[in-house]
């Protein structure tokens, strides 16, 4: 049967059918974003860790680097099923999301409620500009190549300025036992971290210090680079997962 | 499906007990004894209060030794963290000093090194509390000082912590940047929200899966969707930068996080000065009667006539119940009063030497996990053998250390 035949032959689901359909619809949705806030909030936890739990951890060099790259994952995966399978180009967004709403639960329950921590010392980033953009480039260019390159760079550039407006007023200098510091290293001070020495932090470390003042561009333009190749590793990841044996009987 | 459910369950109460391991991680005695007797000597800490009130500052001060015999298999104290251990920041920190001098930072401690130490602490929650000063030591993990049992009084709502920053504009730490930051994320997710719900309106998987599959993809993204599409391409990232533009023109004046070590030499020799020598010959564990024996040679350099009067290891002290020298303690380390003794009582005249055996003895040794020493792959002991002067005016330390020789009967 060619192709024109097969639109020619479409009928569309009405009454009852329609109806079933859209509940599948709204169960499935609720049931992926149960899961994403706690398979993607998780995932993010382990691998990110410390670099988004505390505001003295977010530093220029470290933080825009293996954020964005840890980040791209799960939404990689689940644009690719989105996409492929029912043309949704909101895999990212609706994968984010999901990580933002777990993180918000986490810090305000976990750091706040739980372990006393005041929420600003504990504040999430946010990497929804990010998936918005990789959301649409995926749409407008309906290929994983262009994807891959511009919208894993997008997502990895994006990261930082998309935050500073968050954590900016945090790098505020404050003179402090003849020195100076900024307002977020005087939380790590001041609010004790039973289990998190001052020296745990891993921060401005290693060879991108080399160039200095250019730390955040550099780590950024490295994230960007990195964000392509794991933005087209889980989208296979995505595929490989993702099997339409249930769904040849509809 | 089920056993990745269950997998699934695991992993999240391991992420979630992780998140908690700060509240109650307390493993005073955890750590292996010859990393607790031989690495950070602690001696006089004192706590100025241990009742007080949400916004009232207690100080927690006191001195340390740095072992001469840091065991080799844990790293030299280059980057040593001067902590407190509390369920959660009940309390803050707000001013912490070493011989002196403020500091913030890891510093590294030199072995053989003597350091005083003082934390200023500042109420936060109300409530009863186990608090110690300790080391982080890298990678070998938490050597406590003496706790304490603080009781904090008041009303939480009541904490304040205002600090100045440098531009002069005094900040409430517990406030500080949150209605922005919230801002921020209502914003980006109120965009996220339009999106998907853009999309989440129309028939989704069942009917756009059938569609694809009948070649109707033209259908699915419309030209609006794609309209929306490019003003989303472009107007986010414009956003985003801008918002970046007008906050570093905000604060011109952020500074990177801040990464140095702090720089603080010790003071000059208080432990090991050279005026009482002590040489440690032998060191053997009897384990029925749970009795440390020190086989010592002693050269009393001082112009007065000397006795030991205290033995002290990982927050337990042995005395000698002969020499009558002042108890000072107020925190919860271990003491066994009658716990020291030597073999000759009579003081160590000046410029003798003498030969002699101490013991200190109690089941101290196995209710703090001591005596897991003569089992460990480092059995060697080291404590602060402390001599009084006969008129208990002043005072001798020796940080001594020797191979343990376990002996079963
Ligand atoms: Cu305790």
């Amino acid at each position: 049967m060619s192709a024109n035949l097969k639109k020619q032959f479409f009928q569309p689901y009405t009454g009852e059918k329609a109806r079933i359909s859209r509940a599948y619809d709204y169960l499935i949705l609720v049931l992926a974003l149960f899961l994403f806030i706690g398979s993607f909030h998780l995932h993010f936890a382990l691998t990110v860790g410390d670099w988004d739990f505390w505001i003295d951890w977010k530093d220029r060099q470290w933080w825009p680097l293996v954020t964005p790259l840890m980040g791209i994952t799960f939404p990689a995966a689940v644009q690719m099923v989105m996409w492929e399978k029912f043309r949704l180009p909101l895999g990212a967004t609706l994968c984010v999301a999901a990580l933002s709403i777990g993180t918000w639960i986490a810090r305000i329950f976990a750091y706040h409620y739980w372990n006393f921590f005041p929420i600003n010392m504990v504040l999430p980033s946010t990497m929804l500009p990010s998936a918005l953009v990789l959301d649409v480039i995926l749409m407008l260019s309906n290929s994983l190549t262009v994807t891959a390159i511009l919208g894993g760079s997008a997502f990895a550039l994006l990261f930082y300025p998309s935050n500073w407006p968050i954590i900016g007023m945090f790098h505020e200098p404050v003179q402090y036992a003849n020195g100076q510091l900024t307002v977020a290293d005087l939380f790590g001070f001041q609010y004790i971290r039973t289990g998190m020495p001052e020296y745990l932090r891993i921060i401005e470390r290693g060879t991108l210090r080399t160039y200095g003042q250019y730390a955040t561009p550099l780590s950024a333009f490295c994230s960007a680079l990195l964000c392509t190749l794991m933005y087209t590793l889980w989208w296979y990841i995505g595929k490989w997962f993702a099997t339409v044996r249930y769904l040849t009987k509809i | 499906m089920k056993t990745l459910f269950i997998k699934f369950m695991v992993l999240l109460s391991l992420a979630l007990s992780l998140n908690t391991q700060t509240a109650n991680a307390h493993g005073e005695k955890a750590l292996e004894p010859f990393i607790r007797m031989r690495t950070i000597q602690w001696y006089d800490v004192q706590w100025s209060t241990q009742k007080f009130a949400v916004n009232e500052e207690i100080i927690v001060s006191g001195k340390f030794h740095v072992a001469e015999d840091w065991p080799v298999s844990v790293p030299k104290p280059d980057a040593a963290f001067l902590n407190i251990s509390t369920p959660g920041p009940v309390l803050i920190r707000t001013e912490r000093y070493l011989n002196g001098k403020p500091y913030t930072n890891s510093v590294a401690l030199q072995p053989g090194g003597d350091y005083s130490f003082k934390i200023v602490l500042k109420g936060r929650l109300p409530g009863r509390y186990h608090i110690h000063p300790f080391f982080n030591l890298k990678d070998a993990g938490q050597v406590m000082g003496p706790g304490v049992w603080l009781e904090i009084a008041g009303n939480a709502d009541d904490f304040r912590n205002e600090v100045k920053t440098i531009n002069g504009e005094v900040i409430d730490m517990e406030t500080y940047g949150l209605s922005n930051g919230i801002f921020w994320h209502i914003f980006w997710g109120a965009l996220a929200a339009g999106w998907l719900l853009w999309w989440v309106r129309r028939p989704l998987f069942i009917a756009r899966y059938r569609m694809l599959q009948a070649g109707l993809e033209d259908e699915l993204v419309t030209k609006q969707d794609k309209l929306i599409g490019k003003v989303i391409l472009i107007g986010v990232p414009l956003l985003v930068l801008g918002a970046n533009w007008m906050t570093i023109n905000q604060y011109p004046k952020a500074i990177p996080l801040q990464a140095s070590l702090d720089q603080i030499l010790p003071l000059s020799a208080q432990v090991n000065a050279g005026v009482v020598e002590v040489d440690t010959l032998k060191a053997e564990y009897r384990i029925p009667e749970r009795a440390m024996t020190f086989l010592v040679k002693i050269n009393n350099k001082s112009d007065k006539p000397i006795q030991i009067g205290e033995f002290a290891t990982a927050n337990v002290r042995f005395l000698n119940k002969a020499v009558s020298m002042p108890i000072s303690d107020n925190t919860d380390t271990m003491i066994a009063p009658e716990g020291l003794s030597v073999d000759n009582p009579a003081p160590i005249e000046s410029g003798e030497e003498r030969t002699m055996t101490i013991i200190a003895k109690d089941a101290l040794w196995e209710s703090e996990k001591l005596d897991g020493l003569i089992r460990d792959s480092d059995s060697r002991i080291g404590g602060l053998l402390v001599f009084y002067d006969s008129s208990i005016g002043e005072r001798f330390i020796s940080s001594i250390t020797a191979p343990v020789i376990p002996k079963f009967n």
